[in-house]
């Protein structure tokens, strides 16, 4: 998807090392929050065009009806922005596994899409601030929307920048059916200056 | 003869963090595996009397290796070292013959503690 690399192979490898860590420890707050084990992918990191979004996006779940919550999140000169897409279908297992009783009316699988959010977006964001001793402040989250189509998210995505730094962490949990995608974007004006905190580690 | 040490991660990153974790004064080979599978071939190749693995891996993953391992009885110690620190990974990983899991980032206070915890690294 690259056209002009804005990171080299080197700090690809390591931005995916990094993540591999932060991710880690994201899904261990999870685990323990459902009680289940969560399944760690390679996360995919890509350099992606503007134009590029949708089909990023499109990848990310397999059900075209979604619910996202976005957080922005800055520190020493460095800003992006997180999204968690949760495929819809997967509100019911994750209302039992968090032991929700009650119908899983709208405001319920608002506040699961909250809650989750805010535990697999805070420690993937600090667990990467950690290793390259940047600290981050988390901006509120905003509900993009809820059961709405993916083309209708790519629409906030694709705000104000032409090339992007993107990270793709796609989690499941293991034996049930709950699939969500985590997208930390940075636009190509962070990205140098995280290079730089890259470089350093590399050296 | 020296000790033969494997560090098998995907990561050229981790592989370079792992090898500057060792003790300096420990007298061992260090050989590299980009994968499961160049690992498990390096360890049949006998480079790997302790190998160090990841768990994510592309080709095979680190509980491939580790099934590889036990079901052909390869003479290999293995410490997982690897970003997925969920207890069940930690369980799991165990239960498949691994000697001792380290949480990533690897640092060399934390290699050198299981070195020697373990009697791998003796008189340190």
């Amino acid at each position: 998807m690259s056209v002009a690399a804005i990171i080299n192979e080197d700090q690809r490898d390591c931005y995916q090392e990094l993540t591999n860590v932060a991710m880690g420890q994201a899904a261990d707050r999870l685990a323990r929050l459902l009680n289940a084990y969560v399944v760690l992918p390679i996360p995919k990191i890509s350099v992606i065009e503007n134009s590029d979004l949708n089909m990023a996006l499109q990848g990310a779940t397999s059900d075209s009806s979604v619910s996202a919550v976005c957080q922005g999140f800055i520190g020493a000169g460095i800003s992006g922005e997180a999204m968690l897409m949760f495929n819809d279908a997967s509100f019911a297992s994750l209302a039992s596994l968090m032991k929700y009783s009650g119908p899983l009316t709208q405001s319920a699988e608002l506040e699961l899409l909250m809650d989750t959010a805010s535990v697999l977006i805070g420690a993937c964001i600090h667990g990467i601030g950690d290793q390259l001793e940047i600290v981050f402040n988390q901006g509120h989250p905003v509900v993009l929307g809820q059961h709405c189509d993916m083309a209708d998210l790519v629409a906030y995505g694709n705000n104000g920048w032409d090339k992007a730094l993107a990270i793709e962490i796609h989690y499941t949990i293991e034996h049930v059916n709950i699939e969500c995608e985590l997208l930390l974007l940075f636009t190509e004006e962070s990205v140098r200056a995280l290079n730089k905190k890259i470089d350093y580690l590399l050296d | 003869m020296s000790l033969n040490v494997l560090i098998c991660d995907d990561s050229s990153f981790a592989r370079k963090q792992m090898a500057r974790a060792l003790p300096k004064e420990w007298q061992v080979e260090v050989h590299f595996a980009g994968d499961g599978v160049e690992g498990v071939n390096a360890i049949r190749e006998g480079k790997g009397d302790v190998v160090f693995l990841d768990l994510t891996m592309p080709n095979m993953d680190g509980y491939g290796v580790l099934e590889t391992i036990r079901r052909d009885d390869l003479p290999a110690m293995v410490i997982v070292v690897s970003g997925d620190i969920q207890p069940d990974a930690q369980d799991r990983v165990k239960k498949l013959g691994a000697m001792a899991f380290i949480k990533k980032p690897i640092d060399a206070d934390k290699a050198r503690s299981v070195l020697t915890e373990y009697g791998i690294m003796t008189g340190a």
